[in-house]
């Protein structure tokens, strides 16, 4: 087929939100031409829902993102006005940062990011088709006729897709409220035979800041010592805010349950599934009946606005009976409601069509990334972006493709999920669906990942070198922990056997005193030799004392899975077609068709497969083909 | 890639029985076996080897041991083959010490598994993959439907239930530290932690049983000639099969004869009288004697009840010693004139007539003391040494885990052994996932803003 094109790049980028971003970022950088195409190039990088990035397990996305090579913890680090570690009086293998964004000086950073990447460029415009041929992408089709060649598109739409907001009894079609929907580009993906779902997500009422009786809310500050994204941020610099947290009362409660056959939600308007750790109020008040408050933030969306954004209070009813429940919120009284939250149905498509590359398995060269894959959250989307990003770009260059396994990486984790589960509600992270919890520390990912981003091309020199200097400082640390000894003749001996059961043992190195209850890093910082004393970090000592307290625990766990799923790591031949294996039903061979797994422990994960089939999938595999 | 272990030849009493390891500590563990840390047999070579107790350095048997050397073996792995006497006794001894190094006991198939993952066979060897996945399948598949209406995994419910709750508690606190939250009740936990680790305790514990009534208990009646062990086997057999006379010395050879005790399979071994040898026969019979004494899983010394004690008793009674034993005081239709107090120790003692049948009741009670005081509705057995083996460290995953919670541990480190724990529970009972465990977080607690 011969195709005129108006222009032609190597890789094009649908979308140019968190996964768009990260995508043409990563895709130019590695020497792809790349083209971000968007609706709307004021809106690049923008926050559609809450202004913040990171929290439990989402700040280990953005830090894994960082030390891939890409930008959004950079991005975030020059934007947040509050910089919270959550979970720091506990393991640090939960600590994650947060950050609350100035949502406009985000954007505006995540532009000016992009418009400074070399072979990056940003096209204005909404994709209405995909050219396709002989099961490969040739580009795309623009609204206004252009027509832009593509070698690898990533389609990274958001809820643009067939989007449909609610708000009471009214619907209208729109991506975001304000901007239209991708109608057409839904449709020519429903052409292409993908299986395709809807999925729902909803936000909260923002509210005019001069209207709020702040006096009410309990002030939240953010962290004396932020701890940032980027390893390569060595100081935040934005001035930091507090945020404000209050709560609902019985009577909002009894007013949302009077109102309920207004809520699209509940009259059955709303078709969509959505996600059950972010319910709207309507489903918490029904949900948790027993409940008489729910917690709600005030968060200020940034230095240069009054816009609050009222967390906690997602909702789709009719804007008007949303202003009466606002006032009825202690401290709310007079507060006026600048824009009214929604909900939000969106297509999305079965991400069992992926490989782990997320380039769909039946057309060469096109990537999905995002909320078309059915994940929710700016973390999530970014993380996709990166990995679709770094793919599409080596595809074009015939080199090898980048994928993350489960143990070592959180983006590992929710890319296995999502192709060989699937989803059946819009995905999050979460720390417990990673079994390797222990050793996935926020602060470790850079020890984990940036060799690979090294590799593929995303770390320059001077976060290389400044990885290997902070590794070396590491490692001398922990040197030292193994061989500075603690005698009872020390004079300090007394003092620790206060603080934690020594029973009179001779000697022990900082190591086996640091994983006794009570001891804590400070006291370890002080029994550390002067040579280390003065040149350790508080962050390089807690990383090796992290190290420290879980690397048995990593072991042991890691025997057990051993033993339990030895098997976890044999490879499926891609090829492998499951209906011709000997005594597997039709069923369970349909399964294993639909999720393609890659390893035997995927196949394991997928619902439904009986003992049975894994059996004779373990005895197929193992002897090869 | 782990060490397994497996018995080859089929279970039972046979001359000759083979052990087969696989994987690569499999030279290390033989060279435990053999306490001979610098042992270097050569490969595909046949040595004669004494196997020792690891502890106690006590011979276990002497056996014929061979090592193959990786690649050049049936699995492909470095492997071990032992053939020792096929006593279920000696087996078992070693195959515990065996578990107890770096191995684990074999699934179905594995070996086969192994040898086709080392491409030692390929698919084109049709015959023997297909009989293996058919094999493999329907083991798998009675397995699943045995744990669908299975009684140990609906007996691992309740507790599985409860570790479940616990970990929901923990991961929501840890996960959701935004949302406004219950406080996670550390005593009350740590309550429930021990009640769900002493139930798994105790359901492990009934392996012992539990293993007695799969493979047979197996009983040996012993004594020096003349007390009546014959008559007592008779009694308990109901037939007539061993020769009774009053000639000391009738039973020169051990009787062996499977009876089923109140729904319990037991073997029951009546043996040559215990003394002194009178002739090359009875030292035959004195011989075997021992060796059923050896392989019996409980003996019953015999002891004349009707006269005094005899040197020839205390001696058989040093012998039971080394074992477990209850004493059987016959002939009690004659006047009883044996006194045994103060020198039993504990040892549970019957008074027994085998002519009228008195004390019977009470003999075969005792006999089945260790399937519990109501042996007529045993209750709940593991029999199988696998989920004993999963139990066992379910259980001691738990204890860390109270071990952790006590010393003020984080909470992702106590998740870390109950995950563990639930990890070793779900391969009893099936699986549960990380989204079963949300689910059940989102159906407790409402979380998110």
């Amino acid at each position: 087929m011969i195709m005129a094109f108006d222009e032609a790049f190597d890789v094009v980028v649908i979308g140019g939100g968190h996964a768009g971003c990260e995508a043409a970022s990563a895709s130019a950088r590695l020497g792809a031409s790349t083209a971000l195409v968007t609706l709307n190039l004021d809106l690049i990088g923008q926050m559609s829902c809450n202004p913040a990035v990171g929290g439990i397990a989402k700040g280990h996305l953005v830090r894994e993102i960082d030390a891939l090579g890409g930008i959004m913890g950079r991005v975030i680090d020059r934007t947040g006005i509050q910089f919270r570690l959550l979970n720091r009086s506990r393991g640090p293998a939960v600590q994650s940062p947060r950050a609350q964004a100035d949502r406009a000086l985000y954007r505006l950073e995540m532009r000016t990011t992009l418009e400074n990447t070399p072979n990056l460029s940003l096209r204005q415009g909404m994709v209405v088709d995909l050219l396709i041929a002989n099961k490969g992408v040739r580009g795309v089709v623009m609204q206004d006729g252009r027509r832009i060649g593509a070698k690898a598109i990533v389609i990274a739409a958001g809820t643009f897709l067939n989007g449909l907001i609610h708000t009471g009894r009214q619907t209208y079609t729109a991506g975001r409220a304000g901007e239209p929907a991708s109608i057409e580009l839904a449709a020519a993906l429903k052409r292409l035979g993908f299986p395709v779902g809807r999925l729902k997500t909803g936000t909260p009422p923002r509210l005019d800041g001069r209207t709020i009786n702040w006096d009410a809310f309990q002030s939240q500050q953010a962290d004396e010592r932020p701890v940032a994204f980027s390893f390569s941020t060595d100081k935040i610099e934005q001035a930091q805010i507090d945020c404000y947290i209050g709560y609902t009362t019985a009577d909002v409660h009894a007013a949302i349950r009077k109102n309920l056959h207004e809520s699209p939600l509940y009259s059955g308007q709303i078709k969509g599934v959505g996600p059950r750790y972010c319910p709207s109020i309507e489903d918490k008040v029904v949900k948790f009946a027993d409940k008489d408050r729910h917690q709600l933030f005030l968060e200020p969306e940034g230095h240069d606005t009054n816009e609050v954004y009222l967390n906690g209070f997602s909702t789709s009813l009719p804007p008007g009976l949303q202003q009466e429940l606002v006032r009825m919120i202690p401290g709310l009284e007079t507060a006026n409601i600048i824009r009214p939250g929604y909900a939000i149905e969106y297509d999305y498509v079965d991400p069992r069509e992926l490989g782990p590359d997320l380039q769909v398995r039946s057309i060469a060269g096109l990537f999905h990334a995002g909320q078309i894959n059915g994940t929710t959250g700016y973390e999530e989307a970014a993380c996709q972006g990166l990995l679709a990003g770094i793919n599409a770009a080596v595809m074009v260059q015939g080199r090898p493709r980048f994928g993350l396994r489960r143990e070592e990486a959180y983006i590992g984790v929710l890319v296995d999920d999502l192709i060989t589960q699937g989803v059946d509600e819009p995905y999050r992270i979460f720390t417990s669906r990673a079994e390797y919890r222990l050793a996935l520390r926020h602060d470790n990912a850079d020890e984990r990942l940036s060799k690979y981003g090294r590799e593929i091309g995303l770390v320059g020199d001077s976060d290389w070198d400044r990885f290997n200097q902070r590794r070396d400082r590491i490692a001398r640390i922990k040197g030292s922990l193994e061989t500075t000894r603690v005698r009872k003749s020390d004079s300090a001996y007394a003092a620790l056997a206060e603080k934690t059961a020594l029973n009179g043992i001779e000697s022990l190195t900082l190591a086996e005193l640091a994983k006794r209850p009570g001891i804590s890093s400070s006291i370890i910082l002080l029994l550390l030799p002067v040579e280390f004393r003065s040149g350790a970090s508080v962050e390089d000592l807690e990383f090796a004392l992290a190290d420290n307290l879980y690397s048995g625990y990593i072991k042991s766990q890691e025997s057990v899975i051993h033993r339990l799923h030895a098997h976890d790591t044999l490879p499926i031949p891609t090829n492998l077609d499951f209906r011709t294996l000997n005594g597997l039903s039709h069923e369970m061979a349909e399964r294993l068709e639909r999720a393609k797994p890659v390893t035997f422990g995927a196949a394991r994960r997928i619902p439904g497969l009986t003992p049975a089939a894994l059996a004779t999938l373990l005895v197929n595999v193992s002897t090869g083909p | 890639m782990d060490t397994i272990v497996a018995v080859s030849t089929p279970p039972g009493r046979s001359a000759i029985a083979v052990v087969r390891l696989s994987g690569p500590q499999s030279l290390a563990i033989l060279r435990v076996l053999v306490q001979e840390e610098q042992f270097a047999p050569e490969p595909n070579h046949v040595t004669l080897k004494k196997l020792l107790a690891e502890s106690s350095n006590d011979l276990i048997d002497e056996a014929l041991v061979t090592y193959f050397q990786s690649p050049h073996s049936f699995t492909g792995e470095d492997m071990v083959e032992i053939s020792c006497h096929g006593s279920p006794v000696i087996l078992r001894q070693l195959i515990d010490l065996i578990q107890s190094q770096e191995a684990r006991l074999a699934e179905p198939g594995e070996f086969t598994l192994r040898a086709c993952r080392n491409g030692k066979m390929n698919l084109s060897q049709a015959e023997a993959i297909r009989d293996l996945i058919n094999a493999q399948t329907q083991a798998a598949a009675a397995q699943a439907k045995r744990q669908l209406r299975g009684e140990l995994s609906e007996a691992l419910q309740p507790s599985k239930q409860e570790l479940i709750r616990m970990i929901v508690t923990l991961e929501s606190a840890v996960e959701f530290v935004e949302d406004d939250l219950p406080a996670v009740q550390v005593e009350e936990m740590s309550k429930t932690l021990g009640r769900v680790t002493s139930r798994l305790a105790s359901l492990a514990e009934t392996y012992q049983a539990g293993r007695l009534l799969r493979e047979g208990l197996r009983v040996t009646i012993v004594g020096r000639p003349n007390v009546g062990k014959s008559s007592l086997f008779n009694n308990l057999v109901r037939t007539e099969r061993a020769i009774v006379t009053d000639v000391a010395g009738t039973t020169r050879d051990s009787l062996t004869e499977a009876i089923s005790l109140q729904g319990i399979p037991v073997s029951l071994t009546d043996t040559a009288g215990f003394r002194e040898a009178g002739d090359k026969i009875e030292a035959i019979g004195i011989e075997r004697t021992r060796r059923a004494m050896a392989d019996a899983d409980l003996l019953i010394v015999v002891i004349d009840g009707s006269c005094s004690l005899q040197d020839e008793d205390v001696e058989v009674l040093k012998e039971a010693r080394e074992h477990s034993f209850i004493i059987a005081i016959s002939k009690g239709d004659l006047p009883r004139v044996l006194t045994l107090d103060g020198q039993l120790n504990g040892t549970q003692v019957v008074h027994v007539s085998a002519m009228s049948g008195e004390g019977m009741p009470d003999l075969m009670a005792a006999i089945l003391e260790p399937f519990g005081s109501d042996s007529g509705s045993v209750g709940l057995l593991i029999t199988d040494s696998r989920h004993y083996d999963l139990l066992t460290r379910a259980k001691s995953n738990l204890e860390k885990a109270s071990r952790s919670m006590a010393q003020g541990a984080g909470e992702e480190i106590v998740l870390a052994d109950l995950h563990n724990a639930l990890r070793f529970l779900g391969a009893i009972t099936g699986e549960t996932t990380s989204e079963d465990i949300l689910s059940e977080i989102f159906a407790s607690f409402c979380i998110g803003k």
